[in-house]
């Protein structure tokens, strides 16, 4: 009871630090553009407008569909192909096994930009660049540490789960459909938002290889919010980011157990 | 084992099978098909990429002299040795690294031992302190931006309280400063995740024998807690390093003002990897800025060693029965 009494006021204390900035958006999200450099810290009344105008601004709308599309193909697919190889890396067996799978895990070591730098060239030679092909080139690649994730789950399962539907006469891809699919759910939800969230989060990616119509919100959010004579709109950008967050915000509350035990599964940061 | 003695049966009553129909050859064939998109993605997206940027970081390519690109032997990296802004920036990048790695350590250690007891409302400090983790950096970037704005920003505001006409302009006085604070703020959930799977690993019996032997929380904490811990440390200690080495976004991101492509970080947030990406992306020295970045890898590679080398007198393995 008595480290109850200090560790309380000190988790209050460290959670509250921590969330100051997240706050201070929020805040900034409902001020008069006039009101943010004021000596007042709250908004006199919540300018809701701000919102309104942080979608007609941006054109909100038509870069959140191209977040959508691009996410939604990546996901779906390196969810699929990733699910598979982990599924052989953990269930099946042969030549040179072990050693495909270090490979697998030295692949996570390597800097992305050492890998990007040359992808990028030959994505610019086959005419790849400003379209969404190099993130669906990627997805059917399977991404090592969704590998990794999957390998780690499916080799929880026990031995005998597989064995009696071989038995029956089922080929492997039935055995993975019909019976290690349906009890992997957790496994698919964490690697589902963890693509996902990775797609819609990227920077680098989209300004290196895509266009001003094509781009993603991350992108526009970085540059959109400006006066007519060039200076930046705080207040509608935090309203912009909002926004921006939301969906990520929602998903997480929703699949907060899966995201956490595909962290510990894999002993990885997303 | 009905079943696998069926399976034997059959295979031995046809010894003379041709070898594709052989079960070894079977069995092999199937986990080739499994990881075939890997295997053809790692042959394509990971190898070939890996042996052309060796062989660019040997020339003089720019993008665009395919034609008529040479090899330049070892010039790029004799040039990099000699390039002060990859002295620079390799310097700012130790210094982030080494604040991050170290401040994270104890923010994200230290809000999964506050955390690893039953408290009420356990769930919801959790949640507060993962979701940044789960903010993409462009929106955290921003974040930060504005909590230390000089004009609207809660930071200056909130010292103000203490020192009265209190200004800073933290993006452009203190550019590493909110970029090391802002870095800890969006990882500490992912690592705080990692170290509370490692508190639960630890059987709750020593700490209670140890308490009961009279020792303080400290005393369990140094004695009992950490030492156990300590594999999980290095783990997170080695993947926060290989990920904070190679930091881009972030940077960039922070820049003061409007962004555009060109955009640089001020000279204090001018790190290594943004180095690489301006000499690749923004000057065209293709090959130049391959062979930075092997660079980086060899000198991340070295410290990855050099950090696990050293854990052998701070990391012991409990011996496997």
């Amino acid at each position: 009871m008595r480290t109850h009494a200090l560790r309380y006021p000190a988790l209050i204390l460290a959670t509250a630090i921590f969330s100051l900035p997240t706050f201070w958006v929020l805040v900034t999200s409902m001020k008069k553009q006039s009101e943010f450099a004021g000596l007042r810290l709250f908004p006199e009344v919540p300018q809701w407008v701000n919102y309104q105008l942080a979608v007609t601004l941006a054109d909100f709308g038509r870069f959140a569909t191209n977040s959508l599309l691009l996410a939604t193909s990546y996901t779906v697919i390196v969810v699929v192909t990733s699910a598979l190889v982990g599924y052989g890396f953990a269930r099946h067996r042969g030549p040179l096994r072990d050693q495909l799978f270090i490979v697998v895990l030295a692949m996570m070591m390597v800097p992305n930009v050492v890998l990007f730098v040359p992808q990028f060239v030959v994505f610019a030679k086959l005419e790849l660049t400003n379209t969404y092909w190099p993130w669906i080139l990627w997805a059917l690649g399977a991404s090592p540490l969704l590998v990794f994730l999957f390998r780690q789950f499916f080799a929880s399962f026990p031995r005998e789960l597989g064995d009696a539907a071989e038995v029956d006469g089922a080929g492997p891809l039935r055995v993975f459909l019909q019976v290690f699919v349906p009890n992997a759910w957790p496994a698919f939800a964490a690697a589902l938002i963890f693509a996902y969230t990775w797609v819609w989060g990227d920077y680098l990616y989209p300004i290196l290889l895509l266009n001003d119509a094509n781009t993603t919100l991350a992108v526009k959010l970085s540059t959109a919010y400006a006066d007519p004579h060039g200076n930046p709109l705080q207040t509608v950008t935090m309203a912009g980011v909002v926004l921006y967050v939301l969906p990520l915000v929602i998903i997480f509350f929703l699949a907060q157990r899966f995201i956490i035990k595909g962290v510990v599964t894999t002993g990885l940061r997303g | 084992m009905v079943g696998t003695a069926h399976a034997l049966e059959r295979t031995a009553a046809r010894p003379r099978s041709t070898w594709w129909r052989r079960r070894g050859t079977r069995r092999a064939l199937t986990f080739y098909a499994f990881i075939s998109p890997w295997l053809i993605g790692f042959v394509a997206l990971g190898a070939i990429p890996l042996l052309l940027a060796l062989l660019m970081s040997f020339t003089n390519y720019d993008g665009l002299n395919l034609d008529y690109v040479r090899f330049v032997g070892a010039d790029n990296y004799a040039r990099a040795v000699n390039d002060p802004d990859t002295l620079h920036s390799m310097q700012r990048t130790l210094v982030f690294v080494g604040s991050t790695v170290t401040l994270g350590l104890v923010v994200q250690l230290g809000a999964a031992l506050l955390l690893d007891a039953p408290v009420p409302g356990r769930g919801l400090f959790r949640t507060l302190f993962y979701l940044p983790y789960v903010v993409p950096v462009v929106a955290g970037a921003w974040i930060w931006k504005i909590f230390t704005d000089p004009n609207g920003g809660l930071l200056n505001a909130l010292i103000g309280l203490v020192k009265p006409e209190f200004a800073m302009n933290w993006i452009v006085e203190q550019p590493t400063t909110v970029l090391v604070l802002f870095t800890v703020w969006a990882l500490t959930g992912g690592g705080m995740v990692v170290f509370l799977a490692g508190l639960q690993g630890i059987p709750a019996e020593l700490k209670e024998a140890a308490q009961i032997d009279g020792a303080g929380p400290v005393s369990v904490l140094r004695f009992i807690t950490l030492p156990l811990l300590a594999p999980v440390i290095l783990f997170q200690l080695v993947v926060s390093l290989i990920g904070a080495m190679q930091i881009i976004q972030q940077p960039l991101l922070l820049a003061p003002g409007l962004l555009g492509p060109g955009t640089l970080p001020p000279r204090d947030n001018y790190l290594y990897v943004v180095h690489a990406y301006h000499e690749i992306f923004v000057n065209q020295r293709f090959g130049y800025g391959a062979a930075l970045l092997w660079i980086l890898f060899l000198i991340t590679l070295g410290l990855t060693l050099a950090l696990v080398r050293s854990s052998r007198r701070w990391v012991h393995y409990e011996e496997a029965q």
